[in-house]
């Protein structure tokens, strides 16, 4: 039954996080849409020995990194686009401190679509023939990799193909534009893997820009793509994306992206940036004071803001969220 | 030439040679190419070439954003808000890098590299240290890059591809250290081993001049440098015995209109940087 699913940030790290498991953000690559506070929350409580499954790296698999919670990745693209190399990522796979499978972006997101629909394997077209497909990190000493992508015949054509391993996370926290408290979604912008990754977690958390009232569901059935029936629980927090970005809302923090990325070059750097922009507050209204009113203000000057104006109507006021999370949430 | 001398000469060009390849990968991109771009000065050049010369080029980026174009400046991603504020449709990775890329729709895409060999295969994993050659065994590289992305997928499957990379000798070897998306592999046929629906790279255009692939060896040839650059320099720039071809010749400077229309796209100025 639909039911209120709304709570708080620390209650769904608390709730469903642990040691070694596998972790998927929901995002849309290294600018867009990402859930960086469930990562920041993932390492103010030192999670340790994850099994990061990122399509792109985004600030968020860069601090985890950086602070060491993660001991495997696997990526389709592991920068940070134009803002270049993923110092924290980059410095704990050349330390040898995480190992980190390459895939592209296609093969990653067949390899989403493959866990989804329970498949055993999804043929590729791609990553075939390239080191891509004889390297591995995880079999270091096995070249050419024979696990990793296994070459198989097209019963059909009798074509080489690659047969690629399904992903189902045991938690993927997704980003969305908006939720409503039951867990229906729209996302703004390219929705990325978050479609097929909804499907293939075993577990999914929303954490959300902004609540709607269900009647806004019910006025876009089509936009929404992740509905309440798959979801484990939703959070409310603006900004969550910071320092990138999430359309209608915020463009990304062109200073901070840099800055943070300079900061997770080094371990002292990681140390201090901990110490500012994870443990430096303990609520919502603490971590918009931290990113600073006049940055969001700034930030939210977005080109995209039209993007919201259909949704407007019906998005709840932080007021009335927090009347809604202490309600029957509990 | 040396880099000093390089910039004092480049003092005196109405343009720069990072605009000066934008143009010229954009120039070879034609009216109608269903294209898809990558990140950084591809998507300039990409831009470019639709705000001058072909209008009608329908362009997408692997987020799935379409019929979009740059607000703003160069975006910072290719899901960037500069790219997003007026895109006419948006749908997700595998509708733009497998129904539309992996299919065979798609005619060209334009892709970077930190590293090139004479195949035209790519290299934006990683450098590793000695040799570059990383063994039986897999080590850890002196220097992570950013992966593949959706460069592997692009090389994979678009109809014709160019490489875009800055010219220097570091980054063209004659054997990458890590194939990270496939030019021609070891040459000739190759490609057909792995039957990709995509023909492979037709150029790689750098910030001195153009390579293309011999019809039959796919080894990279030099056709074209650029009215600043010479044969002797980009030869010297090039990590492998660069063959030049017979017919090789200078590339028209970029016109006025060009370099209006490069500009008008280039915002923030990025090429301009010197």
């Amino acid at each position: 039954m639909s039911r209120n699913k709304l709570i708080s940030l620390a209650e769904a790290v608390e709730r469903h996080s642990w040691d070694g498991m596998q972790y998927a953000s929901g995002a849309s690559l290294p600018v867009g849409s990402d859930t960086i506070v469930f990562g920041r929350e993932l390492v103010r409580r030192q999670r340790r020995d994850l099994h990061a499954l990122f399509h792109c790296n985004t600030q968020q698999l860069n601090l985890l990194a950086a602070a060491g919670a993660v001991s495997k990745a696997e990526c389709g693209f592991s920068g940070l686009e134009v803002f270049g190399f993923a110092n924290g990522l980059r410095r704990a796979v050349e330390t040898g401190q995480l190992a980190l499978e390459d895939y592209s972006n296609l093969s990653f997101g067949l390899r989403l679509l493959a866990g989804a629909l329970n498949w055993p394997f999804a043929p590729s077209t791609v990553n075939i023939g390239s080191d891509i497909q004889w390297r591995s990190a995880f079999a270091p000493d096995e070249t050419p990799a024979r696990h990793k992508i296994p070459t198989v015949t097209d019963p059909f054509s009798g074509r080489e193909v690659g047969a690629l391993s399904p992903l189902k996370p045991d938690v993927a926290a997704i980003h969305v534009s908006l939720a409503d408290p039951l867990g229906n979604a729209i996302m703004l912008g390219t929705e990325w893997s978050r479609f097929e990754l909804s499907r293939a977690a075993k577990k999914v958390v929303l954490i959300a820009d902004a609540i709607v009232d269900t009647a806004c569901m019910r006025q876009f059935p089509n936009l929404v793509r992740i509905p309440d029936i798959i979801v484990e629980a939703v959070v409310y927090w603006p900004f969550a994306a910071w320092p990138q970005s999430s359309p209608g809302f915020y463009d990304v923090d062109e200073a901070h992206m840099k800055a943070m990325n300079k900061a997770l070059a080094t371990p002292e750097g990681t140390e201090a940036y901990i110490g500012r922009y994870v443990d430096g507050y303990t609520d919502l209204d603490g971590y918009l004071d931290m990113i600073g009113r006049d940055t969001i203000e700034q930030l939210s000057r977005t080109g995209t803001a039209f993007l919201l104006d259909p949704f407007r109507q019906w998005i709840k006021t932080p007021e009335e969220v927090r009347a809604l999370a202490s309600g029957d949430a509990r | 030439m040396s880099t000093d001398l390089a910039q004092a000469a480049d003092a005196d060009l109405p343009y720069t040679r990072q605009e000066m390849m934008a143009i010229a990968t954009g120039r070879e991109l034609h009216d109608g190419d269903l294209a898809i771009f990558g990140v950084g000065l591809s998507m300039l050049a990409g831009y470019f070439a639709q705000a001058c010369h072909a209008p009608n080029i329908r362009t997408m980026t692997e987020g799935g954003v379409y019929g979009a174009t740059p607000v703003g400046g160069l975006p910072w991603g290719i899901e960037c808000n500069r790219i997003s504020s007026n895109a006419t449709s948006f749908t997700n990775a595998l509708d733009a890098l497998g129904f539309l890329v992996a299919s065979g729709r798609c005619d060209v895409g334009i892709i970077g590299a930190a590293q090139v060999d004479k195949f035209g295969n790519v290299n934006t994993t990683g450098i590793w240290d000695g040799d570059g050659i990383i063994g039986d065994s897999y080590r850890l590289p002196k220097t992570r890059l950013t992966g593949a992305g959706g460069a592997n997928d692009i090389a994979c499957g678009a109809g014709r591809v160019i490489i875009m990379v800055t010219h220097e000798a570091k980054r063209f070897a004659d054997k990458v250290s890590y194939i990270s998306s496939p030019g021609y592999l070891d040459g000739g046929d190759a490609r057909a081993r792995h039957g990709f629906i995509g023909g492979g790279p037709s150029a790689i255009v750098t910030t001195l001049g153009i390579m293309r692939p011999d019809p039959e060896t796919k080894e990279f040839f030099l056709d074209a440098w650029y009215p600043f650059s010479s044969v002797e320099e980009i030869r010297a720039s090039t990590g492998w015995d660069l063959k030049v071809s017979p017919d090789a010749h200078v590339v028209p400077e970029p016109t006025a209109k060009e370099l209006a229309a490069l500009r008008r796209v280039d915002e923030t100025g990025m090429l301009r940087k010197k």
